[in-house]
């Protein structure tokens, strides 16, 4: 069924939520819903949000899929597998066939309207990025599996996007606060056991994205998608971030810090932790599965040793947003959490 | 024929695009070039010419005039791509100049002749001056020149004089000279420049010209930073074999190194031809050319007074690729051949009436003030006095002794004295006399200071023994004249050729009553920028200009005849004799201003019953800091100080509150101004704490001077000036370029023509201003805040912003001894960095890291509510600029932020 014409998605409008596990896949359909808009998450596990109906699956099952897809306006596709090691063919199965499925899935069942969620790592192989604007993703020389899948996941969207589906394709730089997993809980685990590694002067400015302001990217990118899909597609590619690029040391002090944790000193040679990084890698790679990631990446010791920061006066005027929650009131807010729940999740 | 020598055949011309197949030439269009026959006085010959002339037909424009280059050796017409390329895109139908650049004869990739003999002065198969001259009259006429309109030649290295000397030939036709670095004449008893005397020598000549490309290759590495890879080899595409390389050694054979030479007689008429040419002139000079030295720059001026120079300071023999040589041009031929921008503009009526820097010197030498003190110095436990009598005395002594030594109206006189009663009298002597007075102060250090003299080519240096010591050892040019006698082994190590001390013990002659007295437009002095912000530039006053600010500070400050000040910082201090006012120098080292302790100043009060004190932000610092050593008598020398006044930077209200306890009786005084305009806004201690309090950003200097009138040019999203001037109350609280018009402005930047255009292009009002390149804004009561410098603007996401508007906020934080505030990244999108200096005896940085305690940063984002500072970086001490010891190198620091928070590993600044 094709929605009628409107100039922005609003509520009631029926939106699917790939990979609502995550901490931003849940958060953003969580608010959806309480903005009014009929949500659908697609997942394996069961989401346990409110007011959301759940189907849940694989995006290897075709079936699945077709199934969470019939009947949208829009899909936010949100599900990846995001992971510094692991087997590339796992990445391929999720980040690129999963892509094709879900715009396979939209383009028989005509939902015109997807937020294809990426990340910058698409873009970029390792140099400084300061003040970068938001390039053309590149899979051949981008490092590591998850940045190279989501690069082939991207080209996939853009070619869809220019021809009948909408498509806006939003980029979130280190998404951080209470309830993630993915950085915060690590850096304040690992500063907890002494294990933090702050490379070098740990002065590079880092751009992050606190998890409330994502998600109103996120609400914004949805609603005033119609517009964007006007826009040429490099101009649709949005790196999100708080605007506030910070020193690496200086973000993780304050991480930790704010879990409790005391504030980390331990200095690695930026060389060394690379070094030592590629030789954790391929150890890691060869002994088989692991439940956690390992303690340094070449991926992660470049993540920590270079600068990584954009310019978000595009991603601002196309959005129509700004991020409410400063770094410092996202670090008040963390601490806040961790206080009274005694946890970071 | 001699046995070694290969004859080379003579061979045609081809287009580049014919030759070059594969390698296509960076920056010129195949359209441009094309093959012309042309009738020389040996018959015709094929020349190839690059030519902007269908290229502009094609957009249906006629143009307003002709640019004939003339490329030397051994470049060729490549080297005007830039002009050619400016030619066609800056053209409208109202002002478009057509470029033709040929390549001359057996150069680039004009015909080649046959060389049956090797170059050398007597082989004749080499083209000589005189036909060069020849080959330019068949080309002008192949080309059909349009000689009704405006027809301007434009040379460099042999094509300068070659295109000087054709201009004169036709100075009916031609209309304006134009010449990057050459020379017209050399005299025959100076031997070669060393540069080119390898190349020269007659057993090298042939293989470093010709049979090897080595003449080439040195030529294309002289540029500044390097020829890119492909520009290089365009360079040497029509001389990559030795048959193409006969008209190299040819050119260099052509040198008229001796005076039986056969170009001589035809190059000395041309050189004393150019003394008649009358017309419009304009040099384009790269000071660091090891051939075409300074010298004959020197010379080109003294044959074409009228000549506009612009001088680019770090530029070599390449100008043309080491600088946008096609801007300077095409905005001289636009104000040169366009009547349309002739507005005059008036600068506004000054604070009082103007008298001669003179009068009050003669006045006071008669007046019953006449035994009083004129100029008292503080040295060694020493005071030296010298009464305005003494002092008129000793100037017309050495005005008189001067002039017989041969100085006269015009020269310029570089000052290597240290500020105090004998630079007083030296520096009124030469205001007597009409010559200008060159102040490159120390504090530029001996590299900067090498280079403002070498700029300013003056014909005299008067110093003391290590200046002139300095000035032999390092070449700078000028007859010397010695402060102090000297023995014969110094004089003959100085080159000496009198001393002042010995002018001064000879007294006064009658010589001077027929020395006129200098006119107010005529030129008094240059003084030099700090240089804190690219080269140190020259900075020309009039006697005028110099009279103007006189009567300021008499009026602003009531510095009138009988006061008594101390010269803490030196440009007021000079301007004591035509103020009238007793000046006394304080036991310092001037060019440190550092180094002035209480003191030093208490002492110099007491000697000189002063009752101002002039210093700078350094010295005021200094003389708090050692305040405690302070005798009671010390002490109360102090009471008696009235006025003190800071200048050369702002200074931090908490100093101005420490300093007012030094100085209870004493009005705190803190002007703006610049060496461009020493005096233009003026607020008072009490005034700086009211303002404070409306929590503006920047420092906030207070209101306009009498005879002051200012202007904003607002700046953009990427902090860029607006070219339209508007009145600072219709612009209240918006960030801009500060933009001043007075009558005590300077008259000029000195040979830097581009830059002194644009900085007084504004015509606004009709008054003739001054861009003053400082940023800040306006309050709605007039009172000026000043944010920094608009090379160190940061352009952040919500718009541009100055060092000062961060700064002034983040230096009231207990642990800051003072802080720089920069941008990084990318122009528009800017991140706000913060260094700090540190109070002594805090460490307030992680480990070894520079990054701050982020108890530190928390405190400097919390200062700076109205900028987002991203990081916060700790050095142990800011650099600085030696003059003021004040102005922070924020360059500096903005490019080592830059790398440190990218994530490089650098040292500290």
């Amino acid at each position: 069924m094709t929605p009628p014409h409107i100039a922005e998605i609003l509520p009631p409008s029926r939106i699917l939520v790939t990979g609502a596990s995550g901490l931003l896949g849940r958060s953003v359909a969580a608010r959806l819903a309480e903005l009014g808009y009929q949500v659908t998450t697609f997942q394996r596990s069961p989401s346990h949000l409110p007011g959301v109906r759940d189907v849940r699956g694989s995006l290897e099952d075709p079936q699945a899929v077709e199934a969470a897809v019939a009947g949208q306006h829009a899909i936010i596709h949100m599900a990846a597998k995001v992971s510094v090691s692991g087997r590339r063919e796992d990445f391929e199965k999720v980040n690129i066939l999963g892509t094709e499925q879900v715009f396979n899935a939209a383009w028989s069942a005509g939902v015109e309207n997807i937020v294809h969620v990426s990340s910058p790592s698409v873009a970029h192989s390792g140099d400084s990025l300061i003040g970068a604007p938001a390039g053309p993703a590149d899979p051949e020389h981008v490092v590591g599996h998850y940045a190279q899948t989501k690069a082939e996941a991207e080209l996939i969207a853009e070619a869809r996007g220019s021809v009948g589906i909408n498509v806006l394709i939003m980029r979130p730089h280190l998404v951080w606060g209470p309830g993630d997993g993915q950085l915060t809980k690590r850096i304040i685990d690992r500063a907890k056991s002494g294990r933090l590694p702050l490379l070098g002067s740990g002065a590079p400015l880092v751009d992050t994205l606190y998890i409330d302001n994502a998600v109103d990217a996120f609400v914004a990118g949805l609603r005033r998608l119609p517009h964007i899909a006007a826009l040429p597609i490099p101009e649709r590619r949005l790196v999100v971030t708080n605007g506030e690029p910070r020193p690496i040391g200086e973000l993780m002090m304050g991480i930790a810090e704010a879990g409790g944790a005391r504030r980390p000193s331990l200095r690695v040679s930026p060389a060394l932790a690379k070094a030592a990084g590629s030789v954790v890698e391929k150890i890691w790679a060869a002994t088989g599965p692991h439940q956690d990631e390992p303690p340094m990446t070449k991926f992660l010791a470049e993540q920590l040793s270079t600068a990584h920061w954009f310019d978000q006066r595009h991603t601002r005027k196309v959005l129509d947003w700004t991020p409410t929650v400063s770094i410092d009131q996202g670090l008040l807010a963390l601490t806040r959490h961790v206080r009274r729940t005694g946890r970071v999740l | 024929m001699v046995s070694w020598w290969r004859p080379i055949p003579a061979n045609g011309a081809r287009l580049p695009a014919e030759v070059l197949t594969k390698t296509p030439l960076p920056g010129i269009q195949t359209q441009w070039s094309r093959l012309v026959t042309a009738e020389s006085s040996d018959g015709p010959h094929a020349f190839h010419v690059l030519d902007t002339g269908p290229a502009l037909q094609a957009q249906g424009i006629t143009p307003t005039g002709t640019i004939l280059a003339v490329h030397g050796n051994p470049t060729w017409s490549y080297l005007w791509r830039a002009v050619l390329e400016a030619s066609v895109r800056v053209a409208t139908p109202h002002n478009a100049w057509r470029v033709i650049a040929p390549d001359q004869l057996d150069m680039g990739f004009s015909d080649r002749l046959a060389h049956p003999e090797p170059p050398g002065p007597g082989a004749a198969s080499y083209r000589r001056f005189g036909q060069r001259l020849d080959d330019l009259d068949g080309l002008a006429e192949a080309l059909e020149l349009d000689v009704d309109r405006p027809v301007v030649t434009l040379g460099h290295d042999w094509g300068g004089i070659i295109s000087l000397a054709w201009a004169t030939r036709h100075r009916n036709m031609v209309d304006a000279v134009v010449t990057l670095n050459t020379a017209v004449d050399h005299p025959s008893g100076d031997p070669v420049p060393a540069a080119l005397q390898a190349a020269m020598a007659p057993g090298l000549l042939p293989s470093s010209t010709v049979l090897t490309n080595a003449f080439l290759r040195v030529t294309l590495g002289l540029a500044d930073g390097g020829l890119a890879p492909e520009v290089a080899a365009a360079y040497r595409a029509p001389y990559v074999s030795r048959n193409g390389r006969g008209g190299i050694g040819g050119f260099v054979a052509d040198i008229p190194a001796s005076a039986h030479h056969a170009s001589r007689a035809v190059l000395d008429e041309s050189a004393a031809a150019l003394r008649e040419w009358d017309k419009p002139a304009l040099l384009m000079w790269g000071p660091k050319d090891p051939v075409f030295r300074d010298q004959y720059l020197h010379d080109l001026l003294d044959r074409l007074p009228q000549a506009d120079l612009h001088r680019f300071e770090g530029a070599g023999h390449l100008v043309a690729e080491d600088r946008d040589i096609a801007k300077v041009l095409f905005t001289w031929l636009s104000d040169t051949f366009t009547s349309a921008a002739a507005t005059t503009a008036v600068s506004p009526p000054p604070a009082d009436e103007i008298s001669g820097l003179h009068d009050q010197l003669d006045q006071m030498a008669l007046s019953w003030r006449r035994d009083s003190a004129s100029v008292v110095q503080l040295a060694d436990d020493q005071t030296t006095e010298v009464s305005w009598a003494e002092l008129k005395s000793q100037v017309d002594s050495l005005a008189s002794g001067f002039y017989e030594l041969g100085m006269r109206h015009g020269d310029r006189v570089s000052l290597l004295v240290q500020p105090g009663n004998q630079l007083t009298a030296i520096l009124y002597a030469c205001l007597r006399l009409g010559a200008v007075a060159v102040v490159a102060d120390a504090g530029l250090g001996l590299k900067g200071m090498t280079r403002a003299v070498r700029s300013a080519w003056p014909d005299w240096v008067i110093g003391e023994k290590t200046g002139l010591l300095v000035a032999s050892t390092l070449g700078w040019p000028g007859k010397r004249i010695s402060v102090n006698a000297l023995s014969p082994r110094l004089v003959r190590l100085t080159g000496a050729q009198a001393s002042v001390e010995r002018l001064l013990r000879r007294g006064t002659s009658t010589t001077l009553e027929t020395v006129p007295i200098p006119d107010p437009e005529s030129a008094a002095a240059i003084l030099f920028t700090s240089g804190s912000t690219g080269p140190a530039k020259g900075v020309v006053y009039t006697h005028r200009r110099l009279g103007a600010l006189v009567a300021l500070l008499r009026q602003t400050f009531a510095v009138s005849p009988g006061s008594s000040l101390i010269a803490g910082f030196a440009p007021f201090a000079l301007l004591g004799p035509a103020i009238g006012a007793t000046s006394v120098t304080p036991d310092m080292t001037v060019t440190k201003p550092a180094t002035l302790t209480a003191e030093a100043v208490a002492e110099a009060a007491a000697a000189g019953d002063a009752t101002m004190f002039f210093g700078s932000p350094a010295a005021l610092s200094n003389v708090v800091a050692t305040s405690g050593e302070l005798s009671a008598d010390q002490a109360e020398a102090l009471q008696r100080i009235r006025l003190v006044l800071s200048a050369g930077a702002p200074v931090h209200p908490e100093l101005l509150d420490k300093v007012q306890q030094l100085f209870p009786q004493a009005q705190l005084h803190t002007p703006y101004g610049m060496t461009e305009g020493l005096l233009q806004t003026d607020i008072t201690r009490q005034q700086i704490h009211t303002a404070m309090e409306t929590d503006q950003l920047g420092v906030c200097v207070g209101t306009a001077v009498e005879g002051v009138e200012f202007a904003v040019a607002p700046l953009n999203s990427l902090g860029r000036p607006a070219e339209a001037l508007r009145d600072p109350d219709s612009a209240p609280g918006v960030l801009s370029e500060i933009v001043v018009s007075a009558a005590h402005l300077k008259a000029g930047y000195d040979r830097l023509w581009l830059t002194d255009r644009e900085s007084r292009r504004d015509r606004h009002r009709g008054l003739l201003w001054h861009r003053t390149g400082d940023i800040g804004h306006f309050d709605p009561s007039g009172r000026l805040w000043v944010q920094g410098r608009l090379q160190h603007v940061m352009t952040t996401p919500a718009g541009p912003l100055g060092p000062g508007a961060v700064e002034t906020r983040v230096d009231a934080i207990e642990e800051v001894a003072r802080s720089a505030a920069v941008g990084v990244g990318p122009a528009g999108t800017q991140a706000v960095v913060v260094i700090i200096e540190p109070s002594p005896g805090k460490n307030l940085t992680v480990g070894s890291s520079p990054l701050a305690l982020p108890e530190l940063s928390r405190r400097v984002r919390d200062a700076s509510v109205d900028a987002p500072v991203s990081a916060v970086l700790v050095v142990d001490s800011l650099p600085t600029d030696i003059r003021h010891n004040s102005k922070i190198d924020r360059t500096a620091l903005a490019s080592w932020a830059n790398r440190i928070l990218a994530g490089e590993k650098v040292p500290a600044p």
